[in-house]
């Protein structure tokens, strides 16, 4: 079974086995992708959480960022697991591939610059990971159809922080206020693009019944977030998605994420002790 | 706020977290976290107190419980601090 050398998910890579409930023929590839784009967001995300393990606003605060961290890393292990149903290695996809290569929502491809960025995604990052993982577990997927509702489980504290510590910065107004909304407008336009991608690979992954359609999604993700930005006077669907430039076989945006932040994500540090 | 006695300079309460691994088992009190309120004391409670599969797990403000025959814990009088 063919594995490209520098772990991208290239074409005819990827092999559908038998009986793994993923969608007929060229699709698999496709929702290998899609599913790589969620494995990869989880995994910056969790480095973008870790990094506020220290110096957080409290003890608890620090402490629930770690745990989220590690939810999230959890997450992303088994997403990457998941690939193996398309026949592709997910060690390579975990260890072996360039920045470049890498599918993750581009509002993570710096780190948060103040406790009011790590917020902002908190709410919108997670809040769209949340609704594109809730949409395959709704699809034909089995293996997302089984594994994905713990997770979602687990999302529900993630939302609770979330919103509790959104409000609060929201209320307080001043230059906590401000810096929430400005990270937030930073975020909206390029994760609405990376959650409701308008190409042809997510219709036909749509009209396959492996995720909702779009329309579905955003509204979704309206549902979910959209009370919550109205604190600081934003919705969701008043924000044009950022589709310039869009690169398809990565499903997101221009650039990637920096270069010390995949390092991590590798382990790059730690490859003589991996054990298999 | 009107779960705190102690107060942090994030205006935070004192809350204690009571669980059980089982519904036949008694809660019992694994500790307590600081927070600005019942959300995000939930929240902290869960993340902080993570080392067991908890079957429930509940949060009281610390202002609420009422000692019944000492006054020199960390209850009594409605204390400040931990």
């Amino acid at each position: 079974m063919g594995k490209p050398e520098d772990g991208a998910l290239t074409d005819g890579a990827l092999t559908e086995r038998a009986g793994g409930g993923a969608t007929a023929g060229g699709q698999s590839e496709t929702l290998a992708r899609h599913v790589l784009s969620l494995a990869d967001t989880k995994r910056l995300l969790g480095i973008r959480y870790s990094d506020w393990l220290l110096g957080s606003p409290s003890i608890e605060t620090g402490i629930a960022a770690s745990s989220m961290a590690q939810d999230e890393w959890g997450h992303a292990r088994l997403l990457y697991s998941m690939l193996k149903r398309f026949g592709f290695d997910p060690f390579q996809m975990e260890h072996e591939r360039p920045a470049s290569r890498y599918c993750s929502a581009p509002a993570l491809d710096a780190p948060f610059a103040d406790w009011a960025e790590f917020v902002a995604a908190v709410v919108v990052v997670d809040g769209a990971l949340e609704v594109a993982l809730a949409s395959l577990a709704d699809g034909n997927f089995a293996l997302a159809r089984s594994r994905v509702p713990k997770m979602l489980a687990e999302e529900t504290y993630h939302r609770q922080f979330g919103a509790a510590w959104f409000r609060r910065l929201a209320d307080g107004g001043g230059e906590g206020a401000d810096r929430l909304e400005a990270a937030v407008r930073a975020f909206l336009p390029s994760t609405l693009a990376w959650l409701v991608p308008e190409d042809a690979a997510y219709e036909s992954l749509a009209a396959d019944g492996a995720v909702r359609p779009g329309s579905r999604v955003l509204g979704c993700f309206n549902d979910r977030v959209g009370g919550v930005l109205g604190a600081v006077g934003l919705s969701p669907l008043a924000v044009e998605p950022a589709r310039e430039a869009w690169d398809a076989e990565r499903r997101r945006g221009p650039g990637a994420p920096a270069e010390e932040a995949v390092e991590r994500a590798r382990g790059d540090r730690n490859r003589a002790l991996f054990v298999e | 706020m009107s779960a705190g006695t102690r107060r942090t300079a994030l205006d935070e309460g004192v809350y204690e977290v009571f669980a059980r691994k089982s519904r036949g088992e008694p809660l019992r009190h694994v500790g307590c976290v600081d927070a600005p309120g019942e959300e995000l004391a939930r929240v902290y409670a869960w993340k902080t107190y993570d080392e067991e599969k908890w079957f429930e797990m509940c949060v009281v403000p610390r202002a609420a419980v009422i000692p019944v025959n000492r006054q020199d814990g960390p209850w009594g009088s409605r204390k400040t601090g931990r």
